[in-house]
Formats: C-alpha cells, sequence, structure tokens
C-alpha cells in the first residue's frame, strides 16, 4: 500500500487565452500508492478535472494548455515524454473514463469494436483473442449476455451500461492506474452506486490503483482511502478519509461538509452553502485563495499565500495559516450550526 | 451575491464583445478589400462611357485582332472594337443585370420568406415551390427560362430573380421564425396589432441583416450566371458588349488573341470577387451566429466552464 | 430500414411534382404560339399544326400536362422535332460524356478537398487553414467555365501539352479518354472542392470536441488513428449531404463548360437546342436533371444509412 506508483509534483496547467496564460491548476501535488482509491474533491471549476486530463496530457499542446512540474510514473516524468511514448502511456498503463457516458462511446462503432481497439493500440495479439478478452471484460464488468452486447452499438445501452463499456475499455489492457473523472455524475442514484461498487471491486480484484475526481462527498466516503481537497487550481488540504472527515482542517474543507445533506439533520433547516462564488482564474485574490471566502481571514491571508504543510501528528498536509486555530474553533461552531445558529461562515440558501 | 457574480461575468463578456466588434470592423479585411473593390466596380458601372476609350461597338476591321497597346490597352476583337472600352460597358451592363436582379430577388424573397413564416398553410404551399424551384441547378433553370423568354437584357433581368428567390425566401423565412417566436412579439401579438403591421414593423427589421447578406451574394451569384448564359448566346444578345459575350467571341479567337480571354475574365472575377468580400465582410458584421466564432465568446464560454458559480459542489 | 428509404422517397414527391410543374410551364413562357416561335417566320402554316399537334399543344393545359408527365415517368420526353428522334433517344446518346466529366469532377474535388479539409481542421489557423480559405474564396469567384478558358489560354493554346477541344470515349483507349477530360474536370472541381473542403473543415472540428474523440485519445490510439477512424468516420453525414446537394450544381456546371471544350454532352445539346428552339428536349434535359438530382438524394440518404448506425436500427 505504501509503493507509490503516481507522484504529481508542483503540476501546473495553464490555458492559452487571448489575454494570455489562465492557470486552471495551479501548482499541484499529490500522490497515488499502488492498490490505493484517491478521491479528488473541489466545486466545479477548481481544477480537478483539468489536473486528471493533465495526467494522460489530453489537452492539445499547441493550442490550448502550457503544462509545467513533474507528473512522475514509474520513475518516468509523463511531461517529458514525446507523443508517441505518451500513447503508448494511455489505455495501457494509465486508463481513464470520463463524466458522460452518454458521449464518451463512439456512436458509429459497436462497443466490442472499441474495447478491442485499445488492446490492439498496445499489445500484440490476433483479433480473435481480443474479441475473446473483450467479452470476458464485459462480463467482468457485469455487462449481462456480454457476447450480444459486444455487437451493439452505444444507443442501444443505456447509461449506467455505457459507464460499465467504458470501464471495460479502461480495463483492457489491464492499466496499474484508472482515472475516474466524475464516473457517476451523469447517471441515476441507484446506478451510481452500482459503478462505484464495480469500482471498489475491480481496486481489490485487480490491485488498480484509482484516482477518482468527483465532488461527492459521499462517494469519496464510501470508496476512498486518500482525499484530496482542491480549491482554485491548488490543493487545499490531503488526508486519509478518516481523518479528513473527522477533522477537516481547512476552512473550505469544513464548509464542504457541512454543506453536504445528512440524514440526520434537521429536517426543514435549509441547507448550507459556502457564500460567494469562486473568482475567476484572471483575477484571483492576493494571498490566500481563498479569503474572501473565508470567515477566519486575518491580515496575513490577504498578504502573502500559504504553502501547503504537513500536521504535526498525522498524515495530512493543509494549506492555512490558521490551521492550528481553526480546527479547535470548529467544532464549536459546528455545533452552533446545528444548533441553528448562523455564522458568517454559514449561511442559508435564500441569502 | 451570485447575481453580483453573473452580473460581473455578463459585463466581461460585454466587454470582450465590443472590443470584438471593434477590432472586427477594423481587421476586417475582407470588408475593406470587398468595399475598396465595389467603389471601383461602381466607378466603371456609373462612368464606363466616359472612362472608355473608344464606343464599344466602333469596329475598326483594319485593326481586327491587334494586341495591347497604348492605342488600345487591351487590345481590339475581330472587328477591330476596342477590348478595353468593351471590357468597361460590359461590366456595366453585368453589373446592372446583376444588382436589379438581385434587388428583384431580394424583394420578392422577402415578402416570401415573410409570409410564409407567418401563415402555416401558406408556407406549406410558398416553400414547397421554393425547394422546387431551389432543387434546379441555377444556370440548367435559367437557360431554360431564356430559352423561352428569348434573350434581352429585361428578360435576364427577371430570369435571375426567379431562379434566385428562394435563396432568399429561405434565409428569410428562417430568420422571420425566429423573430417571431422572440417574446416581445408576441406581446405585440397580445395587444392586438394587425398581422401586416406586425410582418412589416416588428418581423421584417430582424431579417434585415440576413437580408442584405444573402442579397449580396445573390449578387454575386447573378453576374456569375449572367456571364454564364452570355457565354452561352442565351444571355445579353450579341452586339451589347458583356463579359459573357465577349468571353465567348474570345474563345472563337483564343489562338489568334489572348487578350480577348484574359481582360474579360479577369474583369469578371474582380466584379465577383468585390461583391462576395463585400457579403462576406456584411456577414461578419452583421450576423455574429453564422460568422466565425469570435474568440471572446470561446474565451467566455472557457471560462463559465471552468468557473460555473459554485453552486454544484457545495448545495448539492 | 426500408420504412425509411420509403419515407424518404415519398418526402421527394411534392418537389418532384412541383419541379415538374415547373419544367412544364416553361413553354408557357413563350410570348406567342410556341410552335410559331420554334419554326420561325418563314414556315407554313401546314407545318406550324402539324407541331402544334405533335406538341400536343392544341389540348388545354390539364391533359396536356398529364400526358407530358406520364410519358415521362415511363421514360418518354416526346419527339424531338429537329433532331427526328425521341427526346430520350437525344439524351442518351449525350449523357455519357457529361457524366463521366461530372464524375471525374466530383473525384478530383473530392480528392483534394477532404485532405485539405482534414490538414486545415488539425492545424486550425495554419498553412492549410489559410490555403483553404484562398481556394474557397477563389473557387467561389471564377466561374467553372472562365476557369476552363483560362487553361486552355495556359496548357493548351501556350504549352501545347493538351488537347484544346474534343471528347474521347473509352473505348478510344484510357489515355486519350483522360486526356480529353482532365482540363474540363480541373475546371470543374474547384467550386465543388471549396465547398466539400470547407464542410469537411468545420464538420471535423465539431467532432473533434465531442468526449469520445477523448476517449480515444485515452486509449492510447495514435493521433492518425483517432482522426481517420474516429473524426472522420462521424464527421461524414455532412460531407455526404453537401456532396449530394452539390452535385447538381456540377452537372449544371459539366454543361456550361462541355461547351469549352466542344464535348457532346447533355450541355451541348442544351445549347444546341436553345438555338433552335427545340423546346421539347430542353424541358426533357432539365426534367432529367431533375430526376437526377432526386435520385442522388436517394443515394445520399441510403449512404446515411451506411454511415450512421442509429440511422440504421431506428
Amino acid at each position: 500500500m505504501t509503493k507509490p506508483i503516481l507522484e504529481i509534483k508542483e503540476l501546473k496547467t495553464s490555458f492559452k487565452a487571448y489575454n494570455g496564460l489562465l492557470p486552471a491548476v495551479d501548482g499541484v501535488s499529490l500522490t497515488v500508492n499502488e492498490g490505493e482509491i484517491v478521491g479528488v474533491v473541489g466545486e466545479s471549476g477548481c481544477g480537478k478535472s483539468v489536473t486528471a486530463q493533465s495526467i494522460l496530457r489530453l489537452f492539445d499542446e499547441r493550442k490550448e494548455v502550457k503544462y509545467e512540474g513533474e507528473i512522475s510514473y514509474g520513475g518516468v516524468n509523463l511531461l517529458s515524454l514525446k507523443a508517441k511514448q505518451m500513447s503508448s502511456i494511455r489505455g495501457n498503463d494509465i486508463s481513464m473514463i470520463f463524466q458522460d457516458p452518454l458521449t464518451s462511446l463512439n456512436p458509429v462503432y459497436p462497443i466490442g469494436e472499441q474495447i478491442v481497439e485499445a488492446m490492439l493500440a498496445h499489445q500484440r495479439i490476433s483479433k480473435k483473442q481480443a474479441m475473446q478478452r473483450a467479452i470476458e471484460l464485459l462480463q467482468l464488468t457485469g455487462i449481462p449476455s456480454p457476447q450480444e452486447r459486444y455487437h451493439q452499438y452505444p444507443h442501444q445501452l443505456s447509461g449506467g451500461m455505457r459507464q460499465r463499456v467504458m470501464i471495460a475499455i479502461a480495463l483492457a489492457c489491464r492499466p496499474k492506474l484508472l482515472i475516474a473523472d466524475e464516473p457517476t455524475t451523469a447517471l441515476d442514484v441507484t446506478i451510481q452506486a452500482q459503478i462505484m461498487s464495480l469500482l471498489a471491486r475491480l481496486n481489490k480484484q485487480l490491485n488498480m490503483s484509482i484516482l477518482l475526481i468527483t465532488h461527492d462527498l459521499g462517494i469519496v466516503a464510501e470508496t476512498c482511502h486518500k482525499v484530496v481537497v482542491m480549491y482554485l487550481g491548488q490543493v487545499v488540504e490531503t488526508a486519509s478519509v478518516q481523518e479528513l472527515f473527522q477533522s477537516p482542517r481547512h476552512p473550505y474543507t469544513q464548509a464542504l461538509l457541512q454543506a453536504m445533506p445528512r440524514i440526520d439533520s434537521e429536517r426543514g433547516k435549509p441547507l448550507t452553502v459556502i457564500e460567494g462564488s469562486l473568482p475567476t482564474l484572471n483575477q484571483l485574490p492576493q494571498g490566500c485563495r481563498f479569503v474572501s471566502r473565508c470567515s477566519y481571514a486575518t491580515e496575513k491571508c490577504h498578504s502573502a499565500s500559504p504553502i501547503l504543510k504537513p500536521v504535526e501528528g498525522v498524515q495530512a498536509l493543509v494549506r492555512c495559516w490558521n490551521a492550528d486555530l481553526i480546527k479547535i474553533e470548529s467544532r464549536s461552531q459546528g455545533q452552533q450550526a446545528r444548533s441553528g445558529g448562523e455564522d458568517h461562515v454559514i449561511q442559508s440558501v435564500q441569502s | 451575491m451570485v447575481k453580483r457574480q453573473q452580473a460581473e461575468a455578463i459585463n466581461l463578456y460585454k466587454l470582450a464583445r465590443r472590443e470584438q466588434l471593434l477590432q472586427q470592423a477594423f481587421t476586417n479585411t475582407r470588408l475593406l478589400w470587398g468595399s475598396l473593390l465595389a467603389i471601383l466596380l461602381l466607378v466603371v458601372a456609373l462612368f464606363a462611357p466616359w472612362l472608355s476609350t473608344y464606343k464599344p461597338l466602333e469596329v475598326d476591321i483594319v485593326n481586327r485582332l491587334a494586341g495591347p497597346s497604348t492605342q488600345h490597352l487591351f487590345g481590339t476583337d475581330n472587328f477591330g472594337r476596342d477590348v478595353f472600352s468593351r471590357v468597361l460597358h460590359g461590366l456595366r451592363n453585368s453589373v446592372q443585370v446583376g444588382f436589379i436582379a438581385s434587388l428583384l430577388a431580394s424583394a420578392i424573397g422577402l415578402v416570401v420568406g415573410l409570409y410564409a413564416a407567418m401563415y402555416r398553410w401558406l408556407d406549406q404551399l410558398l416553400m414547397r415551390i421554393m425547394d422546387a424551384l431551389f432543387a434546379f441547378p441555377a444556370i440548367l433553370l435559367a437557360i431554360a427560362i431564356m430559352a423561352a423568354l428569348g434573350a434581352s437584357m429585361l428578360n435576364l433581368m427577371m430570369c435571375l430573380a426567379i431562379v434566385f428567390i428562394p435563396s432568399v425566401a429561405r434565409i428569410v423565412r428562417s430568420s422571420a421564425v425566429v423573430a417571431k417566436q422572440q417574446a416581445y412579439i408576441e406581446a405585440q401579438r397580445a395587444i392586438g396589432s394587425s398581422d401586416t403591421r406586425m410582418i412589416w414593423q416588428h418581423i421584417m427589421p430582424n431579417t434585415l441583416p440576413a437580408l442584405i447578406v444573402q442579397g449580396s451574394f445573390v449578387f454575386a451569384e447573378s453576374i456569375i450566371v449572367e456571364a454564364a448564359l452570355s457565354f452561352l448566346g442565351a444571355g445579353i444578345p450579341a452586339p451589347t458588349p458583356s463579359l459573357g459575350n465577349q468571353l465567348s467571341e474570345g474563345k472563337m479567337f483564343i489562338f489568334q488573341s489572348w487578350w480577348m480571354t484574359l481582360f474579360p475574365g479577369i474583369a469578371l472575377i474582380v466584379a465577383v470577387l468585390a461583391v462576395y468580400l463585400l457579403g462576406d465582410g456584411f456577414r461578419d458584421l452583421l450576423d455574429p451566429h453564422t460568422a466565425k466564432k469570435g474568440h471572446a465568446k470561446a474565451l467566455y464560454k472557457r471560462l463559465s466552464g471552468l468557473n460555473q458559480a459554485g453552486k454544484e459542489g457545495t448545495a448539492s | 430500414m426500408a420504412i425509411y428509404v420509403l419515407k424518404r422517397l415519398l418526402a421527394l414527391v411534392p418537389t418532384l411534382f412541383i419541379m415538374s410543374v415547373i419544367v412544364f410551364i416553361i413553354i408557357y413562357l413563350i410570348p406567342g404560339d410556341p410552335a410559331r416561335v420554334m419554326l420561325g417566320d418563314g414556315a407554313d402554316e401546314a407545318t406550324i399544326q402539324q407541331v402544334r399537334e405533335q406538341m400536343g399543344l392544341n389540348q388545354p393545359v390539364l391533359p396536356q400536362y398529364i400526358n407530358w408527365i406520364s410519358g415521362a415517368l415511363q421514360g418518354n420526353f416526346g419527339e424531338s422535332y429537329f433532331l427526328g428522334k425521341s427526346v430520350m433517344a437525344a439524351i442518351g446518346e449525350h449523357a455519357g460524356p457529361t457524366f463521366s466529366l461530372a464524375v471525374l469532377a466530383l473525384l478530383l474535388s473530392l480528392c483534394t478537398a477532404i485532405p485539405l479539409g482534414i490538414a486545415a481542421a488539425k492545424h486550425q489557423g495554419g498553412l492549410a487553414d489559410k490555403l483553404l480559405t484562398a481556394f474557397s474564396l477563389l473557387g467561389m469567384a471564377i466561374p467553372g467555365f472562365l476557369l476552363s478558358l483560362f487553361l486552355v489560354l495556359l496548357f493548351a493554346v501556350k504549352l501545347k501539352w493538351l488537347p484544346v477541344s474534343g471528347y474521347a470515349s473509352l473505348q478510344d483507349g484510357v489515355w486519350s479518354y483522360l486526356k480529353h477530360l482532365i482540363l474540363p474536370a480541373v475546371s470543374l472541381s474547384p467550386l465543388m472542392g471549396a465547398i466539400i473542403a470547407r464542410m469537411v473543415r468545420s464538420s471535423m472540428l465539431e467532432v473533434m470536441n465531442q468526449s469520445y474523440v477523448k476517449t480515444a485519445r485515452a486509449k492510447g490510439v495514435s493521433e492518425h488513428r483517432v482522426i481517420y477512424k474516429h473524426v472522420l468516420r462521424n464527421a461524414l453525414i455532412p460531407i455526404i449531404t453537401v456532396t449530394g446537394g452539390a452535385f447538381g450544381t456540377l452537372l449544371a456546371g459539366a454543361a456550361v463548360i462541355e461547351t469549352v471544350f466542344n464535348i457532346p454532352g447533355l450541355g451541348q445539346l442544351l445549347v444546341h437546342s436553345v438555338a433552335r428552339r427545340d423546346y421539347a428536349v430542353i424541358q426533357g434535359i432539365v426534367l432529367f436533371i431533375a430526376f437526377l438530382y432526386v435520385a442522388v438524394n436517394l443515394i445520399v440518404d441510403l449512404l446515411y444509412v451506411v454511415a450512421d448506425p442509429r440511422v440504421r436500427l431506428e
């Protein structure tokens, strides 16, 4: 469990805009160990998806983006690879599945062919063998009567089925790491649960690491071993799942947790939201990026950006000047919130 | 709070859009070149009799098929007529025919398109006819009509107008349908304006940008088809100078005198290019939807995609 | 699928009907008596009466139309007074060269337009893209017959590489056949090529934004395969549509260019018929091409079925 398989160091992904570069991901570091499921959470637009796609370098580097930093996989910096070498990593060592299974499969080819294509791109096997394996994969991902499904087209399958096919494509070459970019966002709740338990099963069965991008903290709590919280292109907190949910240290993490609907919360009480919204990338605040939405903000927070630093005593990193202070306060505030009290961090939906 | 953010985003977008429009007007090279060429064309069309060095029908058998010289800039043709003067008059005729034909086609197409958009039953009838007319290759239909009407300049204008009505009517209809659905027009209906008033006062102005753009394309097409018809002998009848006629004569003497083909040909290209560029430029300015997506729009899309107002992750 | 094709076919019936009416009423645009106009001022009364009879002009309009269209549907477009044979036979004799020319020009434009469109889409704003813009502007602005004249000036008159005019059928040998068709086909292709290339570019750009293209890249498939197997295949439908739609224009363009090169095709027949005022032939040719338009549309619909499984399996 401790051998790192993927190490991202100070990744910076900037989009080329007419007035310069917009850093959607700004100095992200994270590690995925062998057999581990790492969740990346944050609001839409915090750069989690961009981080995921940067790992496989799926953006067009000539026109769209500029990558900086290091993405180390098996001792190789992926960002330094040539296009061809990168292709041999994609789908082979590292696979990826996407948010919307409805549009992620090519509508004009039977699904079986799309699985086989992934194998033939990397392995020297006959078409027949590949077909056999594809059917096995369909079975492994829980698709009934895989022989028939093999020849069907994406539009003949339901959303959940299509995501299973996407997973089958991703598994085609037995990758060591699967990047799942919001794999269940577009699906019904019951299907969500099925897909998540499938991913968890595959993680155990194949000892395949998973980097799970999601905004759903419930999913994270259930499936992940480790969590990375992102805000505006930066990692603000990293910890094991237990640690993070028990004692969130960053004000943003705390707010996220409080915004989660809970079965034991008082009925009729509105859900809490985080005040304000993300500043745009071309008008970032000075100092801490969360400063405009944080109630703990001090002078220092306005002037200097905090760095991601280890928390004493536990396996966690947090990017906050006042982390030690906040931890104590937050408990009492959490209780206040539950008893209906309003404060600066937490506001009702109506505001 | 969220509202303020949205307002900011919209402002940002508006600013970028205005910047883009200004930038477009200045950097719209097509519009610039189109306007320059069109002005040149207009000058030639209006002042051809004064600009030309000879009378276009002046025959000079002694100097027939003479190459370009200081006396005859573009040489002379098989009757010894001055090619330069004939090109100027040919341009004048071509532009005149094309302009009147496209004006007619635009006017009729506008009426057809507006009323088709307004009434269901008319729509079925009119647009079926338009579709059928549209299905004929323009030149072919024009040849058939000209064969029946007989070659003359007036017939040619009418014929070209008929051929190009559908392309205008279709465009007008589709933008009129959009305009009709817009809320303020619904409101007009609710307060009981008459249909005629609604069509001409409220819907018609909304179709104008598309009409102007399409009208200029029809203008260019008319010039081409007129030239082709005259080339085939079904357009402007013989002694009258027209670019098509001259090319047809040029073809007969292509071995002896290249100038009889080259100069009218270049004149035709310049004329068509001028009107096309103008139409393209108009489209970029007036009709941003069909024009290439501007930088500002793409940027806005990207920004809003990356930074949707923070609701999903927190309130769900 | 059979139902789909049938539906498409039925949808074309009203269009075809109105097209036939339009062709039919062209006769009524003739100022005065068509028969008299046809035969000219010197004709005697008896011949005029005979021609009136032959053209069915003595009947009222409706039976006249019904006669004409029912004949046309059976492939009988009437008799040509001047040629002394059936219009259909005349069309048959002249169709070959026109088709050869149109198909060759189509192939030529596809072969240039598709690679150019792909290259322009792959490198937006790059050299190929600029080339495409210039190419399409010229394609629009230079009519085919004018380009053909320029090409004749250059290759036939100045360089003497190719024949100025004439036509050789395939039986006379492939080289001779191509030699006579190459200039006409080259002059015909830029407009078509420009239309197709622009469609290829925009259609490819649209597909490139689809997430299944991202999936294909994430699979580790080579960029070449992503473009040709995933993007192009999905971009095909609009390309097919525009190609089919432009085929009519291509045929008409072929008709005009034939007269430049003296190719004995439908265009030449048409132009001669216009000069002779042989209305039956003019109507016949126009209607024949209208039929062809419908046929091409049907082929396009069938190609959709091949190109898109969603249509096939509906």
